[in-house]
């Protein structure tokens, strides 16, 4: 299995079936040696950034102190590697739906008939 | 019999959603200008656009991604940018020439200048997307797009000659002013192989859930309504030719363009004309808003889905309530609708390399289309379009904007 | 939950590879992992050419149309073993002196 292609950019769907964002990073640990492992994927936050514009993300993490409301989801909980990721994990109780719940509560969800 | 419904639909909105302010205004340009001389133009934009309708319903239905989805996987987020900001872009401004097109028909039938009435379309048009579902979207604006029909059989009462048409179609350079020539040439192929087609053809895929079952529906409706559309198009280009070239008049105010069906129908071609351009852009408008929402919300993740209430794709319905204001606002600012119509088929036009080579690459990885990767005649014939209308573009634009 | 610390794979990919002279040994493709119970392994790296010529040609090689043009060519991917890889600086990874 190649991490990047199959891994990676993947769209991440959770126990119930909802969509979670895609795979932004994946966390090797510990990172070198035989025991090399993956241990987990990043969803959200300014893991973006980094492979975008590197200078953005040093400059954003330093302005919000830390990776922003990125979601780690641990490897263990992956219950499946396919068309989507699945992961055994509620979507709207994680950060990763921080912002949709923000758009929802504060734009969308006051307009009428939303 | 479902099946044979499902295509019979398909050709329909094929039909139905082809002729929108972009194919209608360059097809009238051209008629004006060039009599038969331009079909050509029509033809291969047509089959362009068809091979590339069917290659994303292809897509949708064997690797169970939409188009936004699939190049982010297969890209990453880097080399997603670039077609993404393109599509985005070239998209807004087709939008905007919609709203401009919904708006002078509301000019032609009131007498209130159209800048009036940039926010009530827009208003609708959101209201639209905020209550319906896709199958509303997507069936309601191919049913009333059959108005475009009408161009058919104005071009028919005009009595063109078969042979003469048929001479337009094969290619041949310009008798006269060669920019003008090219140029248009150009926008037509912009405005028959406008992105949104195929990215709102693949969401559409994947929102009625294709499999492998539909590959067959999905060459037919590709091929045979793309056909069937382009011949409408190619009826506007022959009106023009009869009705606004013998007189010379050549299409560079909006107000010509009803000529096309007044000429041949008299007061009830006026009416049709005003009927035909309000649905073709408005449809048309709806389908790119709706696009755009997929585009961000698949490439990023987010939930999505026009069935969906929007509170509960929140995101994705943000980027369809943001875009269409934003749009609405060009065409407020006064903008000559006509002018930024031609210009963004030129731009579409100038972009297709990039709009068009990643959905080429995911065509050809068996990752993603197993055994159904493309034939060498898609490859060759989208790539050659693809190629040579970009390079046209980068020569007749700028040639354009300095000669006006 | 927070991401823990460890390498993070998405910035390592395309990232130039060095042996322990500093001499260039390609860019970081990807990352082979295998099932090992119910972790994942990581094995091997795949380095590929680092040069930009040959990645516009790697990217041609990817249309049948192209290729048939003679615009497209086969990248070449070594695969080596993850363990040969020294990552104090994710950025900046090497190739341990051993391996040589």
């Amino acid at each position: 299995m190649l991490i990047g292609r199959d891994i990676l950019d993947q769209q991440v769907v959770d126990r119930a079936g909802r969509l979670m964002g895609k795979v932004d990073g994946v966390v090797l640990g510990p990172p070198e040696g035989e025991d090399a492992r993956i241990a987990g994927i990043v969803i959200g936050g300014t893991t973006l950034l980094w492979r975008i514009h590197r200078g953005l993300a040093r400059w954003a993490e330093r302005k919000l102190g830390g990776e922003g409301r990125a979601t780690f989801v641990p490897w263990a909980k992956v219950t499946k590697i396919g068309i989507d990721i699945k992961v055994d994990v509620d979507a709207p109780r994680t950060r990763a739906f921080h912002w949709e719940n923000w758009v929802r509560d504060h734009l969308i969800g006051r307009i009428p008939g939303a | 019999m479902s099946k044979l419904f499902e295509i019979a639909l398909g050709v329909i909105t094929g039909i139905g959603g082809f002729l929108e302010a972009g194919s209608l205004t360059t097809a009238a340009q051209a008629g004006a200008a060039f009599g038969y001389q331009l079909i050509w133009a029509i033809a291969v934009g047509t089959v362009c656009i068809a091979f590339l309708v069917e290659m994303a319903g292809r897509l949708a239905a064997v690797s169970r991604h939409a188009l936004p989805d699939a190049m982010r996987e297969r890209f990453g987020i880097r080399f997603f940018l670039l077609p993404l900001a393109a599509v985005a872009l070239v998209s807004f401004l087709v939008l905007a020439s919609e709203i401009g097109g919904v708006t002078l028909a509301l000019e032609f039938a009131t007498g209130i200048s159209h800048r009036w009435w940039a926010i009530p379309t827009a208003l609708s048009i959101w209201l639209l997307l905020w209550k319906g579902t896709f199958g509303m979207v997507e069936k309601g604006t191919s049913m009333l797009g059959l108005v475009t029909l009408a161009f058919v059989v104005a071009a028919l009462t005009l009595h063109p000659h078969p042979a003469e048409v048929a001479r337009g179609l094969v290619p041949r350079g310009p008798t006269h002013d060669a920019a003008r020539y090219w140029f248009t040439a150009v926008s037509i192929v912009g405005a028959s192989v406008s992105p949104y087609l195929f990215y709102f053809y693949s969401a559409g895929a994947v929102e009625d859930q294709w499999d492998e079952g539909y590959l067959t529906i999905n060459r037919i409706t590709a091929g045979v309504g793309m056909t069937f559309g382009g011949a409408v198009a190619v009826a506007a280009l022959v009106c023009a030719a009869l009705v606004l070239h013998p007189q010379g008049i050549q299409v560079d105010r909006f107000e010509q363009i009803p000529f096309l069906l007044t000429s041949p129908l008299a007061r009830a071609g006026f009416w049709l004309f005003v009927g035909a351009l309000f649905i073709a852009c408005f449809g048309a408008a709806l389908e790119i808003a709706l696009q755009l929402a997929y585009l961000v919300a698949q490439g990023f993740g987010w939930r999505w889905g026009e069935n969906l209430q929007p509170r509960e794709a929140a995101r994705f319905a943000l980027v369809y309530t943001v875009v269409i204001p934003l749009a609405a606002l060009v065409i407020l600012s006064g903008i000559d609708p006509l002018k930024l119509t031609v210009i963004s088929m030129a731009l579409t036009a100038l972009s297709l390399p990039v709009t068009v080579v990643p959905l080429l690459i995911l065509m050809n990885d068996p990752q993603y289309l197993n055994e159904h990767t493309n034939g060498w005649v898609s490859n060759v014939a989208v790539l050659a379009v693809s190629a040579i209308a970009c390079l046209v573009a980068l020569v007749a634009l700028p040639l354009e904007i300095l000669g006006s | 939950m927070t991401p823990p610390s460890g390498v993070r794979l998405e910035r390592l990919l395309g990232r130039l590879v060095r042996d322990h002279l500093g001499v260039s040994v390609g860019r970081i493709e990807d990352v082979v992992a295998e099932p090992a119970g119910d972790a994942y392994r990581v094995t091997h790296v795949l380095v590929g050419p680092d040069g930009r010529l040959a990645q516009l040609f790697a990217a041609g090689y990817q249309l049948p149309t192209l290729r048939a043009l003679g615009l497209g060519r086969k990248p070449r991917i070594r695969r080596l073993p993850w363990s040969w890889l020294e990552l104090s600086d994710p950025d900046r990874p090497r190739l341990r002196a051993e391996v040589a």
